[in-house]
């Protein structure tokens, strides 16, 4: 399955992380960070808690200003402020964030439609009709008059994701998209990645430390580490789990604890 | 091939549409205008209309080719509608939306559309689209208002929810305060000492200036009425009382109504919508005690002491004005105030401002527990902290005055 997908997956850069370091003030999280996503491939971000999967997500995101480095998106650096805010690199972008971030006062068809009645002059109709095609995409046909509110945390992700998806961006970027639901919902949010994915051709970052899911949907993982500060082995999850040497890669695949947890003792 | 009156209709689309009947040769030679998409509309058999799309079908010409598409199916009521995909490079959600609406306008006029010979990439975005479903009533529209008496209703409802909701606080902070009296100890008091910090301290700056302003402005339209009869001296009394008596309390009130009773408000109800209230509440703490009684004992001692501080800044107000406006000496000034304002004038602001703090409080902290949801529930509250601790502190106001009065109070 994955193999057959990596074929289709092209071989031109759509994300090219080059030199990255950042952090907040002081605090250095990530350091001298480079990689490459390329067009159509499901890309995952690992890690334990606290590596710095956030602070490149946010950095890839234009979120957050790396230290050095740059980030670019389809041939274009993004960077920080009100510019990029507004620029057409973000327009190619769409973003879950972990907690779903949708506008508590609107309903999921008004959430869904925000991005597209600020961004195109579509007439109202047409708007309409995009905003049912991507609720139902997402398995939310008959929910668009409801509050976020009324939702269960599994219906308000896949909410988030129609919101995310609403411009038709070239990639879209997860953040730990499995947190919190139960492992069938978090399945069916894998399979729904897994059909946009292959029907839009859509890029897909995703940021997250959930096992099953890693395997069911990555081409190539990259794992950070919090004590290096970098990346420390990259390749597809099957390659990882079966070949890699480093015991801090098995651990996690295996779900192990073989060294002292350093983190617990500082 | 005919051409047809389209484009002059539309100058707006700058899409080519071309018309042409069966065995025309001629589309072979028509390109895609400068949207990147192109029309070519056929009449294969009596009752087939065939539509050939070409190009890009996407957000940027999503309004045209609509335009274009809608057109065309209303000039030729014929039976079969079949749109020809083979041709289209790229298709997006727009794009879909599009043949969406198509596909419902021909239904509308009882005809049948196909959409034919769709690429693999183009096949794969219309495997998405559930046709069918779309039948449903608008989801955009603003809702309607419900019926009149629906809404009398719910009102009603809301009404006694709100009485509920106020009985029930003040019961349960009655029982706090009650409790923080019978066991001192207990109370914790370094946080205390920090919101009086936060409402009464941190609010000097603005309550010195606001002060200072009113004393002068009183003083300035007392001196224009009151030098006509020669009477400048009696600026001091009418400044000194009304300060004491009103404008001190309320004005100190006020703000700190806007400052503490709003963060108040916004503080619990965040809490409220980040289930940290329940937290508490699980682990034996009653936020009411935890959150409510050391808030209103903070604002109910930092109030009066604010309103001591705007009396005297106040009336200092008003011996500027009147030295520079009304040839007065500060020592006159002073003298005057001295003999005209009684210790029960500035006691009774005192007592009524202690009722105020008590109430900004309790209102701030009850508004923040009322929030329910999210983000607007919490920007609710905090102007309904203020706008309703606006209109309590007037009340209470009449209502002091009143007793006052009639019981020769003090």
């Amino acid at each position: 399955m994955n193999e057959q997908r990596n074929t289709a997956a092209g071989t031109i850069p759509i994300i090219s992380v080059r030199n990255v370091t950042a952090g907040y003030g002081d605090e250095i999280i990530i350091q001298d960070v480079s990689f490459d996503v390329f067009e159509g491939e499901i890309f995952s971000i690992l890690g334990r808690s606290g590596c710095g999967k956030t602070t490149l997500f946010k950095v890839m995101t234009g979120l957050l200003e790396p230290v050095e480095g740059t980030v670019l998106i389809d041939g274009e650096e993004i960077c920080c402020g009100e510019s990029a805010q507004t620029g057409a690199v973000l327009k190619k972008v769409g973003v879950t964030f972990q907690s779903g971030a949708l506008f508590t006062s609107m309903t999921l068809a008004e959430n869904a439609a925000f991005p597209l009645r600020l961004h195109t002059r579509l007439p109202a109709d047409t708007i309409e009709q995009i905003v049912r095609l991507k609720l139902s995409e997402v398995g939310l046909a008959g929910f668009e008059e409801l509050l976020p509110a009324e939702l269960s945390g599994g219906m308000q992700k896949r909410a988030a994701l129609a919101r995310a998806m609403a411009l038709d961006p070239k990639i879209l970027f997860f953040d730990e998209p499995s947190a919190g639901l139960d492992p069938v919902t978090s399945a069916t949010l894998d399979e729904t990645i897994l059909k946009i994915n292959k029907s839009l051709g859509t890029t897909m970052v995703i940021v997250t430390h959930e096992l099953a899911s890693i395997l069911r949907t990555a081409d190539r993982v990259i794992m950070l580490d919090r004590e290096e500060k970098t990346i420390i082995a990259q390749g597809s999850p099957q390659e990882l789990r079966e070949k890699s040497d480093d015991p801090r890669v098995r651990d996690f695949f295996n779900r192990s604890a073989s060294e002292p947890d350093l983190s617990l003792k500082r | 091939m005919i051409s047809t009156n389209l484009p002059e209709e539309n100058p707006n689309n700058t899409g080519t549409t071309s018309h042409s009947r069966a065995g025309s040769s001629a589309d072979a030679e028509l390109r895609l205008g400068p949207l990147g998409f192109a029309l070519d509309i056929h009449e294969k058999t009596f009752d087939e209309l065939s539509l050939v799309l070409r190009g890009r079908l996407w957000v940027e010409n999503a309004e045209e080719v609509r335009g274009a598409l809608m057109r065309a199916v209303e000039q030729e009521p014929l039976k079969n509608v079949v749109v020809d995909l083979s041709q289209i490079d790229y298709i997006d959600s727009s794009g879909a939306a599009v043949l969406m609406e198509l596909y419902r306008k021909c239904r509308a006029m009882n005809n049948v559309l196909k959409l034919a010979r769709a690429g693999p990439s183009v096949q794969r975005f219309l495997d998405l689209v559930d046709f069918d479903h779309f039948k449903d009533k608008p989801i955009l529209r603003p809702r309607a208002a419900p019926p009149l008496l629906v809404q009398i209703g719910g009102g009603a409802e809301r009404i006694y929810r709100t009485v509920q909701d106020i009985i029930t606080f003040l019961g349960a902070a009655s029982i706090a305060l009650y409790e923080d009296l019978r066991h001192p100890r207990q109370v914790k008091w370094d946080p205390l000492w920090k919101l009086i910090e936060r409402s009464g301290s941190d609010a000097v700056p603005i309550v010195a200036i606001l002060s200072f302003l009113m004393g002068a402005i009183l003083a300035f339209q007392a001196a224009i009425q009151l030098r006509k009869f020669g009477a400048n001296i009696f600026v001091a009394d009418l400044v000194s009382v009304s300060i004491c008596l009103e404008m001190g309390p309320l004005l100190a009130a006020i703000i700190v109504a806007g400052r503490s009773g709003a963060a108040y408000a916004a503080h619990i109800g965040t809490m409220q919508v980040t289930e940290e209230v329940d937290a508490l509440r699980l682990m034996g703490v009653d936020p009411i005690r935890f959150l409510v009684s050391p808030r209103i004992v903070a604002v109910g001692l930092a109030l009066p002491c604010l309103t001591i501080f705007a009396d005297i800044v106040g009336i200092f107000g008003g011996c500027v004005v009147s030295v520079f406006a009304l040839d007065l000496t500060p020592i006159t000034y002073f003298n005057q105030v001295g003999r005209v304002l009684e210790v029960s004038d500035v006691l009774k602001g005192l007592i009524k401002s202690f009722a105020y703090g008590v109430e900004i409080a309790a209102i701030g902290c009850l508004r923040g527990f009322q929030v329910r949801g999210g983000a607007e529930s919490v920007g609710q509250a905090t102007t309904s902290a203020v706008v309703t601790s606006v209109f309590v502190l007037t009340v209470t106001d009449a209502v002091f005055a009143m007793f006052y009065h009639y019981t020769r109070f003090l």
